[in-house]
């Protein structure tokens, strides 16, 4: 991709590369208006080859679904964003910024504007559920340790975690950890928050929680959202677009509906076997 | 079985016996360059700010007070057993006033230091491994960084500080307490009295005992330290890799704190005798 001015760029990438439009070799102008774009990116572990040319761009404020089947290589694609997996080949720029080129300065300031959601949940479990929220907020964020207690305790509030502020994480049930987890991704007020499986291990009921939750919070902050899922449930209630992950790939996007109408065993099995 | 197909067996074997012996030894050295790597990038990270105070004083009291209970009983009963053993032998030869001056002198220089550390390396080397391990096996090390918070500096540097700073603490208390077990046995014996017993022990002593001694431990400290968050980075999968940087980090770090002691006992006579 080359620069020419201001977001402006040439893509030298085929434009068969951005969707599962058939095929024909040209180049294209794109207003650089994406606030994340990855562009034939590629990452394989050993002989492993996960990813292997996938292509995506989420616009400013939109929430997009990455569906897959185990292993296709969706939390491989958010660890690339952040800067935790460095990708063999491709581009992934963040917010006009390249994150592949791994300046440490760089990604440090992309790391301080996104939220990141982790499958697990990964709340420090030598810290309490407060102190989880204000120890980012703290050291990055410029704020007074009681500005970032009456901040932690409001973003725990909002996800109706106001009663488990003082405990450890080994205390809180599955869902809890999620949204404690959730509340310390909000708390720093991210452009940006990254969702690695936010319903996986969770009950239907908890997880249709968890997802009018992330729905909740997408409309109040208006913020740019990648989920990471194999539940088309939460798929529908969170994203404004998704795309399926296969062989290394995003083979499919579009809305849900459009998904829905796929002439695909795989993609249709998403949608036969909701949960 | 005809001869030539047992020829061949025999030199299947010894290939794959061969194959499985460089293997493991591939991996003893690729962990020696890592390990190796992993330790001096604590030279540089040491000076960048942000500085981590908080958390060097959990991990000094960490390190330090919580070891307190298991020190005290390991010194104590390393000077009793010392002077349990050695007694009968030196009364053979009419030298038990020699005792207080044999137990000093194997406390201060050796025993103390080593077996301080060994026992030490037991309980923390492993907690390092086993708690940065379950970090990493669960994701915390990727949320500490996607949070710009640097691992290494954040859960390394601090706790190989206290280790370095404490362990040489709880070696001079332990080798005290050694003396003082010495003593125990000594007086219930009714071998010898108190003031007695001490003048043997200081005069014995000199400062080129006590400053190898001691010094070593600065050396075995940082091992321990070093050794247990080595592991525990390198956990994999769920508990079992953990489990496995636990037993590791203990197993690798006894094995390098004897190495190192060996050199270290080399490097302090040619400096001190």
């Amino acid at each position: 991709m080359v620069k020419l001015f201001g977001n402006l760029r040439v893509s030298t990438i085929p434009i068969s590369s951005y969707s599962n439009v058939p095929t024909f070799q040209y180049s294209v102008l794109l207003p650089y208006k994406a606030m994340i774009e990855i562009i034939n990116l590629h990452k394989s572990f050993g002989d492993l080859a996960v990813l292997s040319g996938l292509t995506l761009s989420v616009a400013r404020g939109e929430t997009f679904s990455i569906l897959g089947k185990s292993g296709t290589g969706k939390s491989v694609t958010l660890k690339c964003l952040v800067g935790l997996l460095e990708p063999d080949a491709g581009e992934v720029v963040v917010d006009s910024t390249r994150v592949d080129i791994y300046s440490r300065k760089a990604l440090s300031e992309i790391r301080k504007k996104t939220g990141f959601l982790f499958q697990s949940g990964a709340l420090y479990d030598s810290m309490s559920v407060l102190d989880n929220l204000t120890f980012n907020l703290s050291r990055h964020h410029k704020v007074t340790h009681a500005e970032a207690k009456e901040k932690s305790e409001h973003y725990l509030t909002l996800v109706g975690l106001s009663e488990a502020i003082g405990k450890m994480p080994s205390e809180l049930s599955g869902g809890m950890r999620k949204r404690a987890a959730l509340a310390r991704a909000l708390v720093i007020e991210p452009q940006i928050l990254l969702y690695d499986e936010p319903t996986t291990g969770l009950d239907p009921i908890t997880s249709a929680g968890i997802s009018e939750l992330i729905r909740d919070m997408q409309g109040r902050f208006g913020m740019t959202a990648i989920v990471v899922t194999h539940d088309i449930l939460c798929a529908g209630i969170v994203s404004d677009r998704a795309g399926v992950l296969k062989d290394g790939l995003l083979k499919y996007t579009g809305t849900l509906n459009e998904l829905a109408e796929i002439e695909d065993e795989e993609v249709k099995g998403f949608f036969r076997n909701p949960l | 079985m005809p001869k030539r197909s047992i020829g061949f067996a025999q030199a299947g074997t010894q290939v794959c016996l061969s194959w499985f012996r460089l293997s493991i030894m591939k991996r003893f050295f690729i962990h020696v360059y890592e390990l190796t790597a992993f330790s001096l990038r604590f030279f540089k990270e040491v000076f960048l700010p942000p500085y981590e105070f908080g958390e060097f004083a959990d991990h000094l009291q960490n390190f330090g007070s919580r070891s307190f209970p298991l020190v005290s009983v390991i010194g104590l009963l390393m000077g009793l057993i010392l002077a349990l053993q050695t007694k009968p032998t030196l009364a053979r030869f009419g030298a038990e006033s020699f005792l207080p001056a044999m137990v000093a002198i194997s406390v201060v220089r050796e025993l103390g230091p080593v077996i301080t550390a060994l026992v030490v390396a037991g309980r923390v080397s492993s907690g390092i491994g086993a708690e940065i391990g379950s970090m990493k096996v669960t994701e915390q090390i990727d949320a500490l960084e996607v949070s710009s918070v640097d691992p290494y500096r954040f859960l390394v540097v601090p706790r190989v500080l206290a280790g370095t700073i404490a362990l040489p603490l709880l070696t001079a208390y332990a080798d005290l307490l050694a003396v003082l077990g010495a003593y125990v046995f000594m007086f219930i014996s009714g071998g010898m009295g108190w003031q007695l017993f001490v003048t043997s022990t200081v005069s014995s002593l000199s400062i080129s005992d006590i400053v190898p001694g001691i010094g070593k431990t600065f050396f075995f400290g940082y091992i321990i330290s070093i050794v247990g968050s080595y592991f525990g980075f390198r956990a994999t999968g769920g508990t079992e890799g953990v489990g496995k940087a636990a037993t590791s980090a203990v197993v690798f770090a006894s094995f390098l704190i004897l190495i190192m002691d060996f050199v270290l006992v080399k490097v302090g006579i040619l400096l001190f005798e």
